[in-house]
């Protein structure tokens, strides 16, 4: 005989439908973006109101990626895939033009920068294309489909060129390829074959004499290749004059490395309070990055130590959060795209405070959620947005 | 747990991620660790090193006033014009974008280059700045030189100091100025207290000069600063004596600077404290007379007069000619200036009273009367016959009394050599150096003047490095000690000291220059009284010092006395004169002429010592002068008792 317990009133409510540490961690770091905006503006009001703006949208958009389900979107992967193909293709040819890339619609109002949504559309397809059978997945072929799914983006990001938005593209897809089921081995094949090619790029960029560098990277990234490893600009042989002239090169480029590095330092244990820095306000953080690629300097800055682990500690309940989500997902789709949105998240979060302190090259991606800027700032929120629509769509307990 | 879940539960891929995350997570925290807590000092350093300036501001110099609080050096305030280059920044862009740019595209055609944008942006902010500055010159009604390279040098190496275009401004531009500085931003004016001496040359010997102290300058503590404004520090004088007190504290003020190196703020780390002031024995009225009696001898003078009070050793004056004007070491020396200041011979910035020592010549047998009368070797009443001469020997030594007879009053006043050397000789070397020993020739007299010259007085060593020379001590020397010419030299202020010793009666004081220091603000350092010091006591007998005062006395009253010039009706003075000759072998090369004296007799109240180089005698040229001095000092006690003056109350 068996007895069926009967379900206990309250032990057994509606299942939870909202990731709460999720919002938490993305409510916080909107709050904290919007008064680093405004500091690292040294007070500029409409910057920081636009930077609201941009929270709205993206909040907006980020309730649609909620609602809309996520198998549903998945159908239209594709369609926007090519889509952002277009776009890609497009900026390179009529983008408006700043510091020497093509990176930007101009749109009147704002710019709209689609190599940030490539990234989600890149997410979306290859979540959508890794969900076949896994059996499928153990093919060459597909694995090189998938390897083309990621290398025309990627190749067309590079060519705006934008070295730190590509390369964020190959964490994200190795990540979901891993998560997806491509077997290991078949990654590790590339993965060795990816850091020999970078390995060749990195000794070809710092060691070869001109002349002889047969991949041809822009010189302001050989540049900073050579600022990261710390060598010395002057080519072997050179004049006095010549050396002379490299090593001011090289106090300029590597300016604002050292520059951030020291607003970093100098914020010590707890900072010296909000809108309180210096580098920023005396025009040692250079005054166009500030607010978007160099704002976590003004934040370690201003909120030291304790500000900066608080700040990772956000980050990190998010991307736990996301792989929560993953884990939980009802089927491989969801857990792919969470896996995806995690993996990018990271990446950039990870290359961005690493350029900060001289751990990474620089390379001029934004901070998730903090940076100013509209589309980092939307796509990073439909990104997180995917997340719980995956979260809300699992699997029952 | 969110995280633990994650990392221990589900999927196997989905664990390695988590894993890579927290790692991520993990090395980024720990490297901010590394920056912020364990180098975060070191990137302190280094962000204040690249945006903080010590500036050093120097602090107002203190005063230094007469015994009468008339000041003999102050401050004026001197207003330069000075261009802020951080609010010419805007001038700048201007410049740059609205004519160095449209004229470089209108020639080329093109846009710069980088190396080309550099080079015409500094045209630009020189150009900025020759506009500026012509503005200002047509504002103040002056011609100012624009110096391009001083701007531009300024500009790499002082940007976030104000750069000084017009100096000195009088008041006429200063007004000019301030009714139109709305239309010439960057411009102010910078009010400096600048160092001044009312009187001119008066005193300059015993106040020195200034030089500039913020170039060159080797003191260590002061290498912290990058920085500094105009500062000075005493070089000569009480200036130089007293400069720690007159100098104050200089402040330190922080220049916070922008990454271009343009000024952005500035805190005041440590205030300034105002130099103390310094409050002097000498009364301009006697230091006046002494100058002028002195001037009054030839134009270009060489001589020192000193005037000391006999009872507390206070220097009411310390005069020293030729002089120099002490206000032209604050501005760059004019070539014809320099060439007299630098004349070998006239050597005018040398204190004569403190830095000449001289053969004392006849005023040393002031020395050798007490000396004989203590040892009884002289007997005031016996009477003596001397032929005109002295014959040592086979030498013979000159002598300007004429042949008769004498007695030590006869002997004094007509200065007799051969009467002096007789008694000298009886007296024997060590008597007369024992003597000279106990008026402490050839130590310094204490005086807050650096550099004392000590005079020279043989000592012991001397006395054998002779006799290792196997030129000893012989009846020579004794002959030349005893009319006060050989191995022996004095200052005027020792000889000062030494008559006041005579007048009041055996003490041997240490002349005071300095009464005083005062804050010179409410709350400053507090003030500071010096007392008068004794040196030491003669030990002499009064009978003797009342004799040889007598003589002194005699040598200015009595008809054929060699002192008489000095004589004032009403005002008894007691005086000796003295001609020190100056040989190179036989040859005669100079004459130093002296005249010490103190009065009224017969309490004394005053030493006056006149030495004049070049003089023809003593009575004639120097003794003269003491008469002056005598006469300003009668006046002054005149006025005194009418009330005229405050006495000093620190």
């Amino acid at each position: 005989m068996t007895t069926v317990a009967a379900p206990i009133p309250g032990l057994n409510p509606r299942p939870q439908v909202i990731l709460w540490p999720l919002w938490v961690a993305v409510i916080l770091l909107q709050v904290c973006g919007a008064l680093f905006v405004f500091s690292s503006t040294l007070g500029d009001t409409t910057t920081a109101l636009k930077q609201l703006v941009w929270y709205g949208v993206g909040l907006a958009a980020m309730l649609a990626a909620v609602f809309l389900d996520y198998r549903v979107l998945a159908r239209w992967a594709f369609a926007i895939y090519w889509a952002t193909i277009a776009l890609l293709v497009l900026v390179i040819l009529v983008g408006v033009e700043r510091n020497g890339a093509r990176r930007w619609f101009d749109l009147g109002p704002f710019s709209l920068q689609p190599s940030e949504f490539a990234k989600l559309a890149v997410i979306l397809a290859l979540a959508q294309f890794l969900s076949r059978p896994v059996e499928e997945l153990r093919l060459r072929a597909t694995l090189l489909r998938c390897l083309g799914l990621v290398g025309l983006p990627f190749a067309l990001v590079l060519a705006e060129p934008d070295l730190g938005s590509a390369i964020v593209l190959v964490p994200t897809a190795f990540a979901m390829m891993f998560v997806g089921g491509v077997p290991p081995r078949l990654l590790g094949m590339i993965t060795g074959a990816g850091l020999l090619l970078g390995t060749l790029v990195t000794v070809d960029a710092l060691f070869a004499p001109e002349g002889w560098r047969f991949i041809k990277l822009k010189e302001y990234q050989r540049h900073r290749l050579l600022v990261y490893f710390g060598k010395d600009f002057a080519p072997e042989g050179a004049t006095p004059e010549q050396r002379r002239y490299y090593r001011e090169l090289q106090r300029q480029k590597s300016w604002n490395v050292e520059q951030a590095l020291i607003s970093v330092g100098s914020g010590g244990l707890t900072g010296k309070g909000w809108r309180q820095g210096t580098q920023n306000a005396l025009g040692y953080l250079p005054r166009l990055g500030a607010h978007n690629d160099f704002i976590f300097s003004v934040i370690a800055e201003e909120t030291g130590f304790v500000g900066s682990v608080a700040v990772l500690g956000l980050y990190s309940l998010l991307l736990f959060s996301g792989l929560k989500a993953a884990g939980q997902a009802k089927d491989r789709l969801g857990r792919l795209l969470a896996t995806g949105v995690v993996a990018l998240l990271f990446s950039h979060i990870f290359i961005n405070i690493g350029m900060n302190l001289g751990l990474m090259p620089v390379t001029g991606i934004p901070l998730p959620l903090l940076s100013y800027g509209g589309s980092s700032v939307v796509c990073s929120l439909v990104a997180v947005g995917l997340v719980q629509n995956v979260y809300l769509h699992r699997r029952p307990h | 747990m969110l995280f633990v879940d994650q990392l221990r539960d589900g999927h196997r891929p989905l664990r390695v991620i988590g894993a890579l995350v927290a790692t991520g997570l993990f090395v980024l925290a720990a490297g901010l660790w590394r920056v912020q807590v364990l180098a975060g000092s070191r990137y302190v350093a280094s962000e204040k090193s690249q945006s903080i300036r010590l500036v050093r501001v120097p602090a107002v110099r203190g005063k230094i006033l007469d015994r009468n609080r008339q000041p003999l050096a102050e401050n004026r305030p001197s207003y330069d014009l000075n261009v802020y280059l951080d609010e010419l920044r805007p001038s700048f862009v201007w410049h740059y974008t609205n004519l160095v740019l449209p004229d470089f595209r209108a020639v080329h055609g093109r846009r710069p280059n980088t190396a080309e944008r550099t080079a015409l942006q500094q045209s630009a902010r020189l150009l900025a700045y020759s506009n500026l500055v012509q503005r200002a010159a047509a504002v103040i009604g002056t011609e100012l030189p624009i110096e391009p390279d001083r701007f531009l040098r300024h500009y790499r190496q002082n940007l976030a100091l104000p750069l000084p275009v017009a100096r000195n401004l009088s008041p006429a531009q200063v007004a000019r100025f301030q009714e139109r500085s709305l239309q010439l931003p960057a411009l102010d004016l910078e009010i400096e207290a600048l160092r001044f001496y009312p009187h001119g040359a008066a005193a300059a010997h015993a106040l020195g000069h200034l030089q500039r102290a913020d170039e060159a300058d080797n003191d260590p503590d002061d290498l912290l600063f990058r920085y500094r404004l105009r500062d000075w520090r005493g070089a000569a004088g009480l200036e130089a004596a007293q400069d720690a007190l007159l100098r104050g504290r200089a402040g330190v003020k922080a220049l916070r600077v922008d990454s271009m190196g343009y000024r952005h703020e500035e805190t005041l780390l440590q205030p300034v404290e105002s130099g103390a002031q310094v409050v002097l024995a000498l009364d301009l009225a006697v230091q006046a007379a002494a100058e002028k009696a002195l001037a009054r001898v030839a134009p270009d003078v060489r001589g020192a007069a000193v005037v000391l009070d006999v009872q507390n050793g206070d220097v009411l004056a310390l005069a020293s000619r030729p002089a120099f004007d002490p206000n032209v070491f604050l501005a760059p020396i004019p070539p014809d200036v320099w060439s007299r200041l630098s004349d070998e011979r006239l050597s005018p910035q040398l204190n004569r009273a403190v830095h000449g020592a001289y053969p004392p010549g006849s005023i040393f047998k002031i020395l050798v009367a007490l000396a004989g009368l203590e040892a009884g070797v002289i007997d005031p009443g016996a009477v003596h016959a001397y032929e005109g001469f002295y014959k040592l020997g086979r030498q013979i030594i000159d002598d300007t009394a004429p042949p008769g007879d004498y007695d030590f009053k006869r002997a004094f006043k007509r200065s007799s050599n051969a009467y002096f050397i007789d008694h000298g000789l009886r007296l024997g070397p060590e008597a007369i150096l024992a003597m000279g020993r106990r008026f402490r020739l050839g130590e310094r007299t204490g005086i807050e003047l650096g550099g004392e010259n000590p005079g020279f007085f043989p000592d012991e060593e001397f006395l054998r490095s002779l006799r290792s020379r196997r030129t000893p001590w012989n009846d020579g020397a004794t002959a030349n000690l005893a009319i006060g010419q050989g191995y022996l030299t004095m200052t005027p202020l020792q000889a000062a000291v030494m008559t006041a010793a005579i007048a009041n009666g055996g003490r041997l004081l240490r002349p005071r220059l300095v009464l005083g220091l005062e804050p010179s603000e409410a709350g400053g350092t507090a003030g500071q009284v010096f007392e008068p010091v004794v040196e030491g006591d003669l030990g002499a007998r009064p009978r003797d010092l009342q004799l040889v005062r007598d003589a002194m006395l005699a040598d200015v009253e009595e008809p054929e006395s060699s002192g008489r010039e000095a004589f004032i009706p009403g005002f008894r003075i007691g005086g000796k004169t003295g001609t020190a000759e100056i040989k190179r072998g036989r040859q005669l090369e100079d004459k130093i002429t002296w005249f010490v004296s103190f009065g009224p007799y017969p309490e004394p109240r005053w030493a006056v010592v006149v030495v004049i180089e070049s003089g023809s005698s003593g009575g004639r040229t120097s003794a003269p002068v003491a008469r002056q001095i005598f006469l300003a000092l009668q006046q002054r006690e005149a006025g005194l008792a009418a009330g005229r003056f405050a006495a000093f109350q620190p």
